[in-house]
């Protein structure tokens, strides 16, 4: 028999990793233990100089700089913007990473699709998500529970790609209506339900019964009784945040801090990989992407931030979840220290902040150094790719192994390397 | 003409066409000193019942392509009237820059509208209404005048200003009304002009939506006559050629049993050689479902399987197949293959990558015109007409790619000759014999002029590092010419060209091979993609990469291709041909679709197919006779964008309109809940939001996401709720005995009737409550239905107002809450009707095709 295309390509992918594997042994590649991992998405691009870089006070108009004062952290020579002060205290437990960098700069979309997937878009292929790609490496940690829940608006940076729609996310939009397409429509209690899916039993078991031979019915019922068990009580009771005390839930704050204690629940609960996207636009107008006046307030948005992700770690260590989870504070692209004509911030892509913590991250880290405005890298860049590697080797995940899309082999990353320094 | 089968089509009330008495002319290309008074020839004149504008008509091309008209363009309307003496007070309606003249002299005048650049504005304050007059909609501006005049006639004169730099070209609410003292406004206009109230404009608007609609077809099809006798003398050449060249042998098969047309006996033959026979036939209504799935992307009406019923059972076959193709529908059912094959990608915010305009109404128009496919092949590949309304230019457009036309080369290559050159977008092609160069030198013929490799189109080879086990041959800066890099093709004869929409020579020629008749490999890619369709698999497998495949059947694949171009290359006849065999009216083959056996290859019967994204989203919502109900998908309601960033998608009536909606910012100002739960749907069923590059399959296969989707999902819960629009609530209210109930609404979910077991048990669940279902003095609230309004204010240009954040999220609540239960019946009954309905849904039986 001839080889197929996909052998040829494994054979000569296989000898690459072979190489890459016996380079990494004598180099040692870092790798973490997290199993799961709770992405914190501040979208609109989180301006770093704001936040986890901050520099000389600006004045809002003409001299570039921070918006605020800086303030010590509990890691020696780290200073974090003023209005962080809990995530100060816990600095010791989180690595920052202050070089960042592509150049979309212009595009939100294209710079997000970029923070998620890792790749910019080729138009030939469709790159999936960080957490489609942590979804199809790892699964779920059980059958009854999906393995990658979105807690924001669905669209295609977050989506599977080429690994298709086993790969894809269950999300939700406002933790009051609850996930979409698990729980069932408000007006069917558990008695209804129970009264639907008996008479749903017995059609499905006639129909089965007469094309018992057939390989895709079979599949479908299967599927439908593995969706009815994610539907199930078990499941959905993990969305009842009314079931934490009311001080755990006044920690967490207002209603983005809700969303990371539901993302801790959804941990606990199995599912590998969260995203939680900040929604707390309305405390500014503009949530991070603060131009113009929307700078004004976006202290609220930073204070808010501060409070929730202050909660959750602490929260996951209560739980002994701190060490195998890693939690990721990521944003499009920073802002520079210059100020627009109202007094809010363009876009920089060149040069900005992400945070990591949990799950075997190094705490009191910070990774690179910009110049004295947050504008230009002065230590050590860290590229999209070699982001992804790190947050991939955090997981036990080969950043280096290709998977398919079709016959055409694609390295989980563009060539990324995780970065030395992060993971203990 | 249709015997028996009931298509739906519109039935609204329509304005007489007698009575129009206003003229309006458009002018495009103006210099903006003229835009108030145009000059010159119009590009378009038309009439209407009224100063009242919600639709302009599309412009067509001599070749019925659909234009873009020119940004802005000017209305002019004019009418004489003859009034009594007295004062009238005249209000005019605009959201852009507007005069209105009574006898030559301006009384009244709009601003134009202002753009919006940062999107920081305010959310608008929401129109204020007096209760009787119809409010102004967001962004219009309203003028009045009061005028005093002689009694006779008077001549009334709109000029309108439609878009502009950074507006979207459409005329919203454009309208001029007139009142008495003490009078309601009424819009000028004839005797059915109406009343400027919420009813009789809702009404009007309605209608006017509609005729204009109507119009746009029929002109579309007049200014397309002489292209199509063009075709027609060239597809009589083409058979004539053809008919010279000898074609496959028909094999003879002595047991007739098997055989209902050709088609069969090649199947027969293969499946002999393999010692193999055929599966048994479908029951007749199993037939039916599958037919019509097929040829309409909907499941039968329960008055179509009456009617098919009715007919003599050995005729029921073909009289259904027959008048099934010349379903309205046919068209609907082909545009999503097209969509995902032809990697159409519309954008609804800002341009992103492979982007490309909305030619899914070209597509749409093609089928339901008729076109022979070399035709829209032809016209594809010319790219003209309309670039953001529909038309193949759109196809042309590949937003952010820094090499659109290699994109566009590779799609054209898989798609009608299925030669795979995406690899060779960035380095030769492993496995196939195609260079990058064969890639880019059809991108030129696209292009009309040489290509320069972009440096993003090649593979980087590093210093020290691996070697890339892709062979690269050409390099960063390369300059390709347009070139034909295949075979070239025998003289055939006298053959008229292909009827030219194009100024660009290369592309021209590039379309002319394409659909040349020696050119089989077109044919038979064509004809396998429609065997694989109806099917569930091709006679060459993968549809768009034949490089290392071999056909399981290439007689059969040879006479289907010969059969398609001697019909001048007509899908109808080529999916008539497959309907008509026993071949597809069999039993499908039980393999799993992923790993088929011989049977499966050889077509003992059609693969095992799921229904689509598109015909299961459709057939839900047809099942409950609701409308898809979604927004309009337009992020730019107010206008005050440009369609270049912003297209307008419309109201989508049929799930292949839906489109991506782009909320990759996660901001809920940004989001359109209604369109969002059927996006959900179909996005779970293997529908692509995103198709920035062309597929011929989609990954659809069994998942508990799709399960729960049907069973939970929003729009799960809307088509089985007993809302008071649902056509369940009207059944359940109607004088009928229970049992025949549930016999019609088996008949009308799953095409059959209910066995006794499962009659019985439906009767036990209902029966109790049956005879107490209505419930006294509940009215119909259709009209009043306010979940389903949707806030014209919330636009692009204010998304950031966080009141349009917190409008949109209610509305996401009310989405998720379903229709509201209808009052008419009571709770104990509904809810048992429609726990029946979600079960008649839920089964694995309503979403497989028979």
């Amino acid at each position: 028999m001839r080889p197929t295309r996909r052998d040829i390509f494994k054979g000569a992918a296989a000898g690459l990793a072979g190489s890459r594997l016996a380079f990494s042994e004598a180099r040692q590649l870092p790798h973490g233990r997290a199993d799961a991992c709770i992405y914190i998405w501040l979208g609109g691009g989180a301006g770093h100089i704001d936040t986890f870089d901050p520099k000389r006070r600006g004045d809002g108009k003409d001299i570039p700089g921070s918006y605020y004062d800086a303030i010590p952290t509990a890691a020696r020579d780290i200073q974090l913007c003023e209005h962080l002060p809990r995530l100060a205290d816990r600095m010791d437990r989180c690595a920052l990473l202050r070089t960042v960098s592509h150049d979309l700069n212009s595009q939100h979309g294209a710079a997000s699709n970029l923070m998620h997937t890792g790749r910019k878009p080729s138009g030939t292929i469709i790159y999936p998500s960080v957490g489609s790609l942590v979804s199809h490496e790892l699964g779920a940690k059980s059958d009854d529970v999906p393995s990658y829940v979105v807690m924001g608006y669905p669209n295609i940076m977050r989506d599977p790609g080429f690994l298709g729609a086993r790969c894809g996310y269950v999300y939700l939009t406002q933790i009051e209506t609850g996930p979409s397409g698990l729980n069932p429509a408000p007006d069917v209690d558990s008695a209804r339900q129970k009264r639907r899916e008996m008479l749903l039993g017995r059609l499905r078991a006639d129909y089965l019964a007469r094309n018992d031979d057939d390989a895709l019915v079979r599949a479908k019922a299967e599927v439908s009784e593995q969706g009815f068990r994610m539907a199930g009580k078990r499941f959905m009771d993990v969305f009842h945040l009314d079931r934490e005390s009311t001080s755990l839930r006044e920690a967490y704050g207002s209603e983005f801090g809700q969303r990371c204690l539901l993302a801790r629940r959804l941990v606990q609960a199995g599912v590998r990989f969260v995203e939680v996207s900040f929604n707390l636009n309305f405390l500014n107008g503009t949530g991070w992407d603060v131009h113009q006046d929307g700078i004004l307030k976006q202290h609220l948005l930073i204070q808010d931030l501060d409070q929730a992700v202050a909660a959750l770690l602490d929260d996951l260590e209560e739980h002994k979840l701190f060490d195998r989870t890693m939690v990721v504070i990521s944003t499009e692209f920073g802002r520079p220290a210059e100020f627009d004509a109202y007094g809010g911030r363009g876009h920089q892509a060149g040069a900005f902040s992400t945070l990591f913590a949990g799950g075997g991250v190094r705490g009191g880290v910070a990774v690179g150094t910009t110049d004295e405005i947050g504008k230009r890298i002065v230590d050590r860049q860290i590229t999209v790719p070699d982001y992804f590697a790190t947050i991939f080797a955090a997981m036990g995940i080969d950043s280096a192994k290709n998977l398919y899309a079709n016959d055409r082999p694609v390295p989980i990353t563009d060539h990324g390397q995780p970065m030395s320094g992060i993971l203990a | 003409m249709l015997a028996f089968l009931v298509f739906a089509t519109g039935s609204l009330g329509l304005l007489s066409a007698t009575d129009q008495p206003v003229t309006v002319r458009i002018f495009e290309d103006l210099g903006e000193g003229a835009w108030l008074d145009p000059q010159g020839d119009p590009t378009t004149e038309y009439s209407e019942s009224g100063f009242a504008f919600v639709r302009i008509p599309a412009r067509f091309s001599g070749n019925a392509l659909p234009l873009d008209r020119s940004v802005p363009f000017s209305l002019e309307a004019s009418m004489e009237q003859t009034l009594e003496r007295g004062e009238y007070r005249i209000r005019l309606r605009s959201k852009g820059l507007a005069v209105f003249l009574v006898d030559g002299k301006p009384v009244l005048r709009t601003k134009a509208q202002v753009p919006n650049t940062a999107s920081h504005d305010a959310l608008p304050e929401p129109s204020e209404s007096d209760g009787v007059i119809r409010p102004a909609p967001p962004a219009h501006q309203d003028v009045l005048a009061t005028v005093p005049l002689e009694a006779g006639e008077h001549r009334f004169r709109l000029v309108a200003v439609i878009g502009g730099k950074g507006l979207a070209p459409f005329p919203g609410e454009l309208s001029v009304s007139m009142a008495r003292p003490g009078e309601i406004d009424r819009v000028i206009g004839g005797s059915d002009a109406p009343l400027l109230t919420d009813t009789d404009w809702s009404e009007f608007a309605t209608a006017s939506r509609f005729r204009h609609h109507r119009d746009d077809i029929e002109r579309r099809r007049q200014s397309d006559e002489s292209v199509e006798a063009k075709w027609e003398e060239r597809h009589r050449q083409v058979r004539e050629w053809t008919l010279s060249q000898p074609g496959p042998e028909i094999p003879r098969v002595e047991d007739s049993e098997w055989i209902q047309n050709d088609v069969d006996r090649f199947v027969y033959e293969g499946l002999a050689e393999a010692s193999l026979v055929p599966n048994a036939l479908v029951g007749d209504l199993e037939f039916l479902r599958r037919l019509a799935l097929d040829t309409t992307g909907l499941v039968p009406s329960a008055t179509m399987v009456r009617s098919f019923l009715a007919q003599p059972a050995e005729t029921r076959r073909t009289l259904a197949i027959e008048q099934f193709l010349e379903s309205p529908d046919w068209a609907d059912s082909w545009v999503p293959y097209w969509q995902d094959v032809l990697a159409e990608n519309p954008g609804i915010l800002k341009p992103d990558l492979n982007n490309t305009g909305p030619f899914r109404w070209y597509i749409h128009q093609a089928f339901a015109d008729g076109y022979a496919f070399d035709r829209l092949v032809v016209e594809l590949i010319e790219m003209e007409g309309s670039l953001y309304q529909g038309g193949p230019a759109g196809f042309g457009m590949a937003s952010l790619n820094d090499a659109p036309m290699a994109a566009k080369a590779d799609i054209v290559s898989q798609a009608f000759l299925a030669n795979k050159l995406s690899c060779a977008r960035c380095h030769d092609a492993p496995f196939h014999p195609f260079r990058q160069k064969d890639l880019f030198s059809m991108a030129a013929m696209l292009d009309g002029d040489a290509v320069v490799l972009p440096a993003s189109s090649t593979v980087p080879v590093r210093e020290g590092g691996r070697e890339p086990y892709v062979e690269i041959t050409l390099e960063a800066g390369a300059s390709i010419d347009p070139h034909w890099a295949f075979d070239e093709f025998p003289d055939v004869g006298k053959l008229a060209p292909p009827p030219r929409n194009t100024s660009v020579d290369a592309r021209h020629v590039l379309a002319s091979k394409m659909v040349h008749p020696a050119n089989h490999r077109f044919s038979r890619v064509v004809a396998n993609r429609v065997w694989a369709r109806f099917m569930g698999r091709g006679i060459v497998e993968p549809l768009d990469d034949w490089e290392d495949a071999e056909p399981s059947n290439p007689e059969l694949l040879e006479f289907l291709a010969r059969e398609f171009v001697l019909s001048g290359y007509d899908l109808k006849h080529l999916s008539g041909l497959i309907f008509r065999s026993h071949t597809y009216q069999r039993r499908p083959v039980r393999d799993d679709p992923a790993s088929p056996g011989e049977a499966a290859k050889l077509f003992a019967g059609p693969v095992r197919r799921q229904m689509s994204a598109e015909q299961l989203v459709d057939s839900l919502h047809a099942v409950a006779g609701k409308g898809l109900d979604s927004e309009e998908l337009n992020l730019n309601p107010l206008g005050n964008r440009s369609l270049r960033q912003f297209l307008n998608m419309g109201s989508p009536e049929r799930a292949w309109e839906m489109t991506a909606l782009s909320n990759e910012r996660d901001r809920p100002s940004l989001a359109l809940p209604r369109a969002q739960a059927i996006v959900d749907m179909l996005s779970a069923y293997g529908w692509r939001q995103s198709r920035q590059s062309p597929a011929s399959s989609r990954d659809d296969s069994p998942s508990a996401m799709q399960a729960l989707a049907l069973a939970n999902g929003s729009t799960g819960v809307r088509v089985t709720r007993l809302s008071d629009d649902s056509f369940f609530t009207r059944l359940a209210l109607e004088e009928r005995p229970l049992g025949e109930m549930v016999d019609e609404v088996f008949v009308r979910t799953l095409t059959r009737f209910p066995t006794p077991a499962e009659r019985q048990a439906m009767l036990d669940l209902l029966g109790p409550h049956f005879a107490d279902r209505v419930a006294t003095g509940a009215a119909d609230h259709r009209s009043g239905d306010a979940a389903k309004k949707t806030d014209g204010r919330v636009s692009w240009g204010n998304h950031f107002d966080p009141e349009s954040n917190r409008i949109r999220m209610e509305e996401e609540r009310k989405v998720r809450m379903g229709d509201p239960p209808t009052t008419r019946l009571t709770p104990e009954f509904r809810e048992r009707f429609e726990d029946m309905v979600w079960a008649l849904v839920n089964t694995p039986e309503f979403s497989m095709i028979p």
